[in-house]
């Protein structure tokens, strides 16, 4: 052995040397260039040095140990085709150890860009997992075909199973990646209150890979696939805004018409009638043109007012009428003696007009009223103006009309939770002093909307 | 129930969306689910023919989607009782009718041989126009509220009739008429509930203009001439000849033709004899169509009056004159006459211009055609009354209301 050693002792110690060299020069680039990386990266700023360079540094020096290894071998008297498997080995390793470290660090660099973004933390499971298995696969190919192994079928069958499986989630990687935008750009956070095209808007609840999950005021929950939401308008309200602690439950009424067969042909008639009517039947007569004429403006007068003008063709009585203005009563009592005062005064002036027969008819009216809560409900003032938008007429009247006049609650519903739960003394003095009675219905839920938008701006 | 009728006009509650909106629909499903599972079982007399069997067959699969367990029944009779209730008819619209004690003894056998065979099961009963009212002699036996629905023009009805009806209609719970005008007085509560029209129906939903064209074409007419048009069937009541009157005095300065098209019955002497009068009055004025059209021409009605410059109503007497709403619906100009429910859809110089003569009627004719923007704008308030009040998403609401007020009394109901 000795004899041997001394005989070829070149073909062991050049082989070591070599290797012992490369492990030196490893060591010594690694030194130069991680300090220069190190140097710039810091001035850079950027928050994956520390990543970069503590997961790369080792196999940086377990590279040169390789290839230290692989000129050993080339050098050393080992027969070739030994060397050439000891090679290959090498080589094989050598590719092993580059997948290894591309999958580590994707993915501690995906954990650093994403720990930013906490509502994609499931995605980016998803994403890394896809990331992993991507390069595992192309390891293998490469090792395959490093070996000689026959790869055409293997990459054939591979691509009709990737384009399977693309084909199939087409939708949910579009999402996904929609996801990343939509985070990425940090447009809409958890907790805002949004509104996209369609009309729909609320509070985002959760931002999840796939979808986001948006909470209406009626109490529903949106799911908008990423996707949609990439390519939709958005209305970003951002954070909501001072919340009352009793929300604004929206309430509609709905009514159908009676019939109480009483009629009147004159004028005597109609005031005796009126004057036993109940608070339904003045009510009905002076309020149910705003909603069979919400198309109109102005609006036609109170039926009194309509009838002895056509019907008893007495202009001057029905312009009378027509002038008594709503708005300043605040019982439907008071508005009956009004417009009973108004009709006994003009029969005092003009006693021959009391029994003029009229050319049809006054039917007397009422309504049934059902109140019912809608699922709409409000709890600031974004929250509102988006219900406001949507309720129908007849919740817009139940709260500015029943509740003042019917009800006698003095003052809208609005104004009174306004002002009671964020003390907008201004704002709801001002949708209070709204005169509902010379517009319709629609340029009133304009005003209000106008009116605290303006506010919340 | 008659299954074939009712698929027939099965449309889905969603299909009104984009017409009325999602708000309204939402409110229709908001009252229906405080109803869910009530039943209501409609009767009438025939499953087709009459304006009642066209609404019955569209409300009554709207209220199923909505979760009210409604249903439709018909009563049996022979020609003998249906004799009888056309006379009940004619003379309820203030027609003059002998009824003889016969008459009388054959409703009643006939009523009493509904009462015995009709299976009646239901929660509220909803009896509709005069010829099942008997059926209420079964309320104390069946219970449930019971509701008669006249679709009849009671404002002048004949004394003997409304008497020997009046027994029965006290017996209801409730009472509906279509008018304020038709109410009566009357121990129990009546509500009032206007027609409506289905605007995805044939007669109403939006057609091409080759539709339309092909329909001008068939019946020979200028589409560049201005054109006014009266659809209703050949009757005295529809004033026909008054209309002719009018338009001639109008053509005199203002070039355009008339169309008057309808349909005739053929169990109703009468309406040929006014065909002939009507043909004969034209002459061979060729501005004037006279077009008997069969029944179901739906679509052909819908071109007429998407066609029309004007649309005419010049009843000297009407029920509620539902081809106005058609016609307003279609964002039509509208000369009427101010009767029965008629002011109800028309509101003079607002939604339409009213007139009470044939001189009224030419001297309104003549604004509209002179004034084309005036015309639109009347037209285009129309459209808007007929969305707001006379739609079958309306009278769908007001029935579930009806239900609802039958069996809670007060004015003010809280769900």
């Amino acid at each position: 052995m000795i004899e041997w050693f001394q005989q070829n002792w070149l073909l062991v110690v050049v082989p070591l040397a070599l290797f012992l060299a490369f492990c030196i020069i490893g060591l010594w680039a690694r030194r130069v260039l991680y300090f220069n990386l190190d140097k710039h990266l810091t001035r850079s700023g950027w928050g994956g040095r520390d990543v970069l360079i503590q997961t790369t540094r080792g196999p940086f020096f377990f590279w040169f140990v390789l290839l230290g290894l692989y000129v050993a071998i080339a050098f050393s008297s080992i027969q070739d085709d030994h060397k050439a498997l000891i090679i290959k080995i090498i080589a094989s390793v050598f590719i092993i150890s580059i997948i290894w470290l591309l999958i580590i660090l994707s993915e501690r660099l995906l954990s650093i860009y994403l720990s930013e973004y906490k509502s994609v933390e499931r995605t980016a499971k998803h994403v890394m997992t896809a990331l992993r298995s991507t390069l595992i696969i192309i390891g293998l190919l490469i090792l395959l075909d490093y070996w000689g192994w026959p790869l055409t079928p293997l990459i054939l069958l591979i691509a009709v199973v990737m384009l399977v499986v693309i084909i199939a989630s087409r939708d949910a990687i579009l999402n996904i990646f929609s996801g990343f935008e939509i985070s990425a750009s940090r447009l809409v956070k958890e907790g805002d209150f949004i509104k996209i095209g369609s009309g729909d808007a609320g509070y985002v609840t959760d931002m999840g890979w796939r979808n986001l999950i948006v909470r209406t005021p009626d109490q529903h929950t949106i799911v908008i696939p990423n996707s949609k939401l990439v390519r939709e308008t958005i209305v970003n309200y951002g954070r909501p805004l001072k919340k009352a602690e009793e929300p604004f439950h929206f309430y509609t009424r709905l009514s159908l018409k009676e019939l109480t067969g009483l009629k009147a042909t004159n004028l005597i008639a109609l005031v005796n009638i009126l004057k036993a009517a109940p608070d339904s039947i003045v009510y009905y007569h002076t309020h149910h043109f705003l909603e069979e004429f919400q198309y109109l403006t102005p609006e036609p007068a109170n039926d009194f007012a309509l009838w002895i003008g056509d019907a008893l063709d007495n202009p001057v009585l029905s312009e009378k009428l027509a002038n008594i203005d709503t708005f300043e009563f605040t019982s439907l009592g008071s508005l009956k003696a009004a417009l009973i005062s108004v009709i006994e005064q003009y029969m005092a002036e003009n006693p021959d007009i009391r029994f003029t027969q009229a050319e049809r008819d006054f039917h007397f009216i009422k309504v049934v009223n059902v109140i019912a809560p809608t699922s709409y409900f409000a709890s600031d003032l974004r929250e509102f103006v988006e219900v406001l938008r949507k309720i129908t007429l007849d919740s817009l009247y139940y709260h500015v009309f029943e509740s003042r006049l019917r009800l006698q609650r003095r003052s809208n519903d609005f104004s009174v939770w306004i002002r009671d739960s964020f003390e907008e003394d201004d704002l709801a003095e001002k949708i209070d002093n709204l005169v509902p009675y010379t517009t319709t219905l629609e340029g009133l839920r304009s005003v209000i909307i106008q009116l605290i938008e303006k506010r919340i701006k | 129930m008659n299954d074939t009728v009712i698929s027939h006009y099965k449309t889905r509650l969603e299909e009104y969306q984009p017409i009325v909106g999602n708000n309204i629909i939402d409110e229709l499903k908001l009252l229906g689910s405080h109803l869910a599972g009530r039943k209501v079982q409609n009767i009438n007399s025939t499953f087709s023919g009459g304006g009642v069997a066209e609404i019955l067959a569209r409300i009554v699969p709207l209220l199923q989607q909505l979760g009210v367990d409604a249903t439709w029944d018909v009563i049996q009779g022979d020609d003998a009782f249906f004799n009888v209730t056309k006379k009940f008819h004619n003379a309820l619209h203030g027609r003059d009718e002998s009824i003889t004690t016969d008459d009388l003894d054959v409703f009643m056998e006939t009523s009493r041989r509904n009462n015995e065979s009709m299976a009646l099961d239901a929660d509220i009963f909803y009896i509709h126009d005069p010829q099942p009212i008997m059926l209420i002699e079964r309320k104390k036996s069946l219970g449930g509220k019971w509701i008669w629905r006249c679709h009849v023009d009671v404002s002048h009805p004949d004394k003997v009739v409304w008497k020997f009806l009046r027994k029965y209609v006290v017996g209801y719970d409730a009472t509906v008429f279509s008018s304020p005008e038709f109410s009566q007085q009357l121990p129990s509560r009546q509500y009032m509930i206007s027609p409506s029209i289905d605007p995805l129906s044939d007669k109403n939903r939006e057609i091409s203009q080759s539709v339309i064209q092909s329909v001008l074409d068939k019946y020979g007419l200028d589409n560049g001439k201005p054109m006014v048009v009266q659809i209703s069937r050949f009757d005295y009541l529809k004033d026909p000849l008054g209309v002719i009157q009018a338009f001639r005095m109008v053509r005199k300065g203002i070039d355009c033709q008339l169309v008057l098209a309808g349909g005739t019955a053929t169990d109703d002497p009468e309406s040929t004899q006014v065909l002939e009068e009507v043909r004969e009055n034209a002459g061979n004025d060729p501005d004037i169509k006279i077009l008997p059209i069969p029944p179901g021409s739906d679509l052909e009605i819908n071109a007429l009056q998407r066609a029309a410059t004007v649309v005419f109503q010049k009843s000297l007497k009407e029920g509620f004159g539902l081809t106005i709403s058609e016609a307003l619906w279609k964002s039509k100009p509208v000369v009427a006459t101010a009767v029965g429910g008629i002011p109800q859809q028309v509101r003079n110089k607002v939604t339409g211009l009213l007139c009470h003569s044939v001189d009224g009627a030419a001297y309104a004719l003549k604004q509209l055609l002179s004034n084309p923007d005036y015309a639109a704008w009347l037209g285009k308030n129309g459209h808007e009354h007929v969305k707001q009040n006379f739609l079958i998403t309306r009278h769908v609401k007001e029935y579930l209301l009806l239900f609802l007020a039958v069996e809670n009394p007060s004015e003010i109901i809280n769900l």
